[in-house]
């Protein structure tokens, strides 16, 4: 019965972020000045752009963990036109109980923690995490178990009882933790670096079926065969602004976009 | 009962020993999982300890002592539980040197305050008065079965922190330590835990802090000195500060050997008991927590085995 009402259900609406005059500044320089940028119109979106031109600053303001000078951004969880979330008034760890998670650029672990550990963390719910729960571990895990091993099988990591060693495991762990907190907007940045072939492409793959049941996605890679391949809509980014927007199709065509920053090489 | 066999030095030796292990026991939570340095322990001790006394030997209780003692028992409890809460909250968001600075400080202000607020604590005078909730006979007889029964409530402690590792919480403990932003983006609520593993910690070491104020049954602010802090930690970074018995080995290699092996068997000369012994103990204490922090950080048991734990509890 619950499951037919369900599906009848039209899927819900996508979410999206407005971000309106955010500015950040690290001593003096303006290092992301963004007067309007609405994203998640698409189901995937692309955000490129020099190196330097701001977009790990954007993303980190988006998830708060960066303060914003002046600014503010807002998430809306079934499109712009239902009511607003202002995220830039929450804290972080809030960011992740409205769908909004974020992988991260360079490598974040937590050092001492095996690979389950650090998985189980992500699935576990803050009322089994107070100082007087100390009987739930078998709760947490039984609730995740096949969730969380079906992403170990998926990506065959070793035993996850062991810490993760390479530097490409904890890539994907990290990516791992995120996919774990069923994100509804989902901030990816450059979240196949340094991964070999087969693994990015598993990468995508996760990428396309979470975009495709209704989750927003925003991704900044440097491997532009990977945005070209997945985005349905790209952002150029420039000296801390998106300074165009477009199809891959035409981005890839436009003249000023090769010549800052393409080169005729990736095109 | 007969206990003659037992001395009093030994009891009162075990005792010591019992309680810096409840304390290292709790901060090894602290420095161990969430990786805060908490200098303060003694003041939290210490606030436990007066806020018992004073509750217990100043009010008029309309009823029967036992529930008296009971009752401020928990107070003390309560009261160094919110005035971890209260450091908690000042601190959780500084860097190291500001915990460092923070818990220390409050440690003085507890000494101080003691000492100040003579009409309530007896100042350096000290406060009397105090007692066991029970009478079983002799003094010796009295201080034994409290000695069983501290023993038995740190026990609990150190079953407690077992548990913590082998749940959530734990695990949340060693994330917020290792990495906060991390785990702030992944929807943990850093502060909030660091609130919270503080208003516990404190009011396990203020506990710790009445139980001992009956053992000693009178209240002197020699008690509240920076030594009991550094017996705690000394006790748990030999032992081994991620380690769940740590403290437990640590606190018999340190005050277990200097209290009781050192100061009955070795024949000091008389004078020194009351002067020299002290010094010389936090002399070597201090000496040891150097040796040990340059030749083996980790103590003696060595890092947490999370691969192992997970292993027992997850693989097969
Ligand atoms: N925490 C920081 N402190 C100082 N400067 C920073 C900080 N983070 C980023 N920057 C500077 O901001 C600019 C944008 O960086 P970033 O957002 O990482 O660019 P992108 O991700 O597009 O390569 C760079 O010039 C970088 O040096
Ligand atoms: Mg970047």
């Amino acid at each position: 019965m619950v499951a037919e009402a369900k599906e009848q259900q039209p899927p819900a609406a996508r979410p999206q972020i407005k971000v309106e005059k955010a500015v950040k500044s690290f001593s003096g320089r303006v290092v992301v000045d963004i007067d309007e940028l609405v994203l998640g119109d698409q189901p995937i979106e692309g955000l490129i752009g020099p190196n330097g031109a701001g977009k790990t600053t954007l993303m980190r303001m988006i998830m708060h963990s960066t303060p914003l000078d002046q600014g503010t951004v807002t998430l809306y969880p079934s499109g712009i036109n239902g009511e607003g979330i202002v995220l830039s008034a929450l804290p972080t760890h809030r960011m992740a109980r409205h769908g909004v998670v974020k992988s991260n650029q360079v490598i974040m672990d937590f050092d001492k923690l095996t690979i389950l550990d650090s998985l189980l963390l992500a699935v576990a719910q803050h009322k089994y995490e107070q100082p007087q729960r100390i009987f739930d571990e078998k709760r947490v895990y039984d609730e995740s178990a096949a969730r969380i091993h079906e992403y170990l099988e998926f990506f065959a990591f070793g035993d996850p009882t062991q810490f993760a060693g390479s530097a490409g495991e904890k890539k994907l762990l990290d990516i791992v933790r995120c996919l774990l907190l069923e994100p509804r907007f989902l901030l990816l940045d450059e979240p196949t670096a340094g991964l070999p072939e087969e693994l990015t492409e598993k990468v995508m793959q996760l990428i396309r079926d979470l975009a495709a049941t209704g989750t927003a996605v925003v991704i900044v890679e440097h491997d532009l065969s990977v945005i070209w391949n997945l985005s349905n809509e790209v952002h150029f980014m420039a000296e801390g602004n998106v300074v165009m927007r477009g199809s891959p199709q035409e981005i890839r065509k436009n003249k000023t976009v090769i010549e800052k920053y393409l080169g005729e090489g990736h095109v | 009962m007969n206990l003659d066999w037992l001395d009093a030095f030994l009891i009162s030796g075990l005792f010591s020993v019992v309680i810096i292990i409840g304390l290292g026991l709790l901060l090894h939570l602290q420095l161990g999982l969430a990786r805060i340095a908490n200098f303060g322990v003694v003041g939290f001790f210490g606030i436990g300890m007066y806020a018992f006394g004073v509750m217990f030997v100043k009010v008029d209780w309309p009823f029967s002592e036992v529930w008296a003692f009971f009752i401020s028992l928990a107070f003390g409890t309560l009261v160094a539980g919110l005035s971890g809460l209260l450091v908690g909250w000042l601190i959780a968001d500084l860097d190291e040197d500001g915990v460092l600075v923070g818990t220390l400080g409050f440690a003085t202000a507890v000494l101080i305050l003691a000492t100040t607020e003579q009409d309530l604590t007896g100042g350096a005078l000290g406060l009397g008065g105090l007692k066991f909730p029970y009478d079983i006979g002799s003094v010796k007889a009295n201080e034994f079965l409290w000695l069983i029964i501290v023993t038995t409530v740190v026990a609990l402690i150190l079953l407690y922190v077992g548990r913590v590792h082998r749940s959530p919480y734990g695990r949340l403990l060693i994330a917020v330590g290792a990495n906060e932003p991390l785990a702030r983006s992944l929807g943990k609520p850093a502060f909030r835990t660091k609130l919270w593993l503080f208003a516990v910690g404190s009011a396990g070491m203020g506990l710790l802090g009445a139980l001992f104020g009956v053992m000693v049954r009178f209240l002197d602010i020699s008690n509240l000195g920076i030594d009991v802090t550094l017996a705690a930690m000394v006790a748990l970074v030999l032992g081994g500060t991620a380690r769940v018995w740590g403290a437990v080995i640590g606190g018999f290699l340190t005050i277990g050997l200097f209290e009781i092996v050192v100061q009955s068997y070795i024949p000091f000369p008389q004078g020194w008991y009351g002067q020299a012994i002290p010094v010389v103990r936090q002399m070597v204490f201090g000496a040891t927590l150097i040796v040990v922090l340059l030749f083996r950080p980790l103590g003696i048991l060595g890092d947490m085995r999370r691969d192992k734990l997970m292993r027992s509890m997850h693989g097969g």
